[in-house]
């Protein structure tokens, strides 16, 4: 019985495939990879074949990246669990790392930790994200801003059975919702040194998480009708979950502001135009705190109903 | 070894859980039973702590049946899953028959039965429905010309992994989904013999998540959904369209049908509720001369057995 399993979800990208699958078999012992082949029509399915040591699932159905995670779930046996993309790669020792600090602490549900930044090689290019791990209760800072890179997280298989599994009806969201659901009943560890490379998505490279300004209403949907209405949220204070809700709309704004920039740069403006539209939605005094934080540097203050270090 | 994995999502009725677990583990040899706890807050935990060979899953935060479902399959040993509602009753030894049908039958996907329908005391109306058809049922389920439920039915695992896990936002119908999209890829059998005992639901019981006009208007939708799949794609436009026109007056009738049950009941809201939605999906519906042939037939035959 294997210890840990790591679920990669693929796509119609063969190129990419078996370097992840060789990155991840090197990250730790006793380790069942488990690919789950969301129905590509190209050669996937060859590459895999010609893979050996996987456990290799193929879907009949596009099902996406949360239904196809969802499967590897199922067809994984490890009592750890990591999910992988099938264009990033987890660097050699990296899981057993993180499952030694995860043993030490055992209320403990999930570790995190860093990802270096790659270009489209996969590559390292950059410094590495994010600069600091926050660790214990990190409910109402994980609410405001998604920090945890997904291929850098190992949790366990219980924390499923209490939270249930990844939501497929938010595609680009999956993984923060289901970290939000965790990191409300459970302690989060982190390691602080980077445990994956991260391929940097741009809107050409065909990365299923290039439109900013569909996946930030998403985020405003889920924020408002499911992570608001979560027992912890409900039962905090007016005051916690209103400022829980300003520091989402001003991390959200500074995205869209940047993406904007961004596209403006590459000579889009209607997509930055769009960007902007979504600013909308959020808190209207979102603009206005991003001066005080980013132009004037007044220090940001924590949520008031967030404990202490767990 | 686990030959069949009897999944049990719960939330709230830990008095007739009791009876579905029992009715369960007589159903079969071989059988795991595993209860999912959707965070029910009342004695439930405390009942099932104190069943022996069941395999208690405790869900902090509801999920709805088929995320409840989906945590049992992920849990799950067995080559066969079943699903078994709390308040439903699995018939002795229907697990066993199955399985032995799936054994010789590997290219299935999964085997449905007859079912008893019982009032809300499981003492049974005398109706039983049983699905007919040939293997091939994807174009029935499609048109909901295929009574399937998940009470009656043993599905192979290894479906879930081709066609995907239940959809959690489909409260209600998930079960009609995940049917079709294994129907899609998979032959079905068959069996006569009645399987499960389902335990009707009145609108004034408090059983499922939403009224059967609310689920029915959900499935009008979700079935142009379902007619995005390769399969239905591939067929003539036509063909898709008459699916489409027979399912809407199968919904439309289901709900006249069950609205003039509720009327001597006195369940008017209920009532209300399914004409608007019948009205809403199929206007002209009716106004068409055929409209209450069923009805006028139905109704008659009760006479005619009452007398």
């Amino acid at each position: 019985m294997p210890r840990a399993s790591i679920i990669i979800a693929t796509h119609s990208r063969p190129q990419w495939l078996p370097r992840a699958v060789e990155s991840a078999r090197a990250a730790g012992r006793e380790v069942e990879i488990v690919v789950v082949d969301d129905a590509s029509s190209d050669e996937t399915a060859e590459v895999c074949q010609s893979l050996s040591g996987i456990n290799y699932v193929r879907l009949d159905r596009n099902q996406r990246v949360a239904g196809a995670r969802n499967v590897g779930l199922v067809a994984s046996q490890g009592e750890y669990l990591s999910f992988l993309d099938d264009d990033d790669t987890r660097l050699p020792g990296s899981l057993d790392a993180q499952l030694e600090a995860l043993d030490r602490e055992p209320r403990a549900g999930l570790i995190y930790g860093q990802a270096i930044l790659g270009d489209q090689e996969g590559k390292a290019e950059r410094s590495s994200y994010p600069a600091d791990c926050p660790q214990g209760d990190i409910y109402w800072k994980l609410l405001s801003r998604n920090f945890i890179p997904c291929g850098s997280v190992v949790f366990r298989r219980s924390c499923l059975s209490s939270v249930g599994l990844l939501d497929d009806s938010i595609p680009g969201l999956d993984d923060w919702d289901l970290w939000v659901r965790i990191a409300e009943i459970y302690p989060i560890m982190a390691l602080e040194t980077p445990v994956i490379i991260w391929r940097r998505s741009t809107p050409a490279s065909g990365q299923g998480t290039s439109q900013t300004a569909g996946l930030v209403s998403l985020s405003v949907q889920q924020f408002r009708n499911c992570w608001m209405n979560l027992p912890r949220s409900q039962t905090a204070s007016k005051r916690a979950r209103r400022a829980a809700w300003r520091a989402f709309s001003e991390n959200m704004a500074e995205h869209l502001l940047w993406e904007s920039a961004r596209a403006l740069g590459r000579g889009r403006p209607g997509q930055a135009l769009r960007d902007l539209s979504v600013l909308t939605r959020l808190s209207p005094l979102s603009l206005m705190r991003i001066v005080e934080h980013r132009i004037l540097r007044v220090p940001q203050t924590g949520n008031p109903d967030a404990l202490g270090f767990v | 070894m686990v030959t069949t994995s009897v999944i049990i999502p719960t939330h709230h009725r830990p008095d007739l859980l009791v009876c579905a677990i029992e009715s369960a583990r007589t159903a079969g040899t071989n059988v795991e039973v595993i209860v999912v706890d959707d965070a029910s807050i009342d004695e439930t935990a405390e009942v099932c702590r104190g069943l022996k060979d069941i395999r208690y899953v405790r869900l902090e935060r509801n999920q709805g049946v088929a995320g409840a479902r989906n945590v049992g399959i992920m849990k799950s040993t067995g080559r066969y899953i079943a699903f078994l509602d709390d308040d439903d009753l699995r018939l002795p030894g229907s697990l066993d028959a199955q399985a032995d049908l799936m054994d010789k039958h590997p290219e299935a996907g999964f085997v449905c039965g007859a079912m008893i329908m019982a009032d809300q005391d499981y003492q049974p109306t005398g109706e039983v429905i049983l699905p007919r058809g040939s293997a091939d049922v994807f174009w029935d389920l499609l048109e909901l010309d295929f009574p399937v439920m998940p009470l009656s039915t043993l599905i192979r695992k290894e479906c879930f992994l081709r066609v995907g896990l239940l959809n959690r936002k489909l409260s209600g119908i998930d079960d009609w989904d995940i049917f079709t999209r294994i129907a899609e890829v998979y032959p079905v059998l068959v069996v006569d013999q009645p399987m499960g005992v389902y335990r009707q639901p009145t609108p004034s019981s408090v059983q499922g998540s939403s009224s059967q006009a609310t689920q029915l208007r959900r499935a009008s939708r979700h079935q142009l959904r379902l007619l995005g799949l390769p399969r239905a794609r591939m067929a003539s436009a036509s063909k898709r369209r008459a699916v489409r026109r027979r399912a809407i007056n199968r919904i439309a009738d289901t709900l006249l049908w069950n609205a003039a049950q509720y009327w001597p009941r006195g369940e008017y809201r209920a009532v209300c509720a399914n004409i608007m939605v019948a009205l809403r999906l199929n206007p002209l519906r009716a106004a068409r001369p055929g409209a209450y042939k069923k009805l006028a037939k139905r109704l008659l035959t009760k006479a005619v057995i009452r007398s």
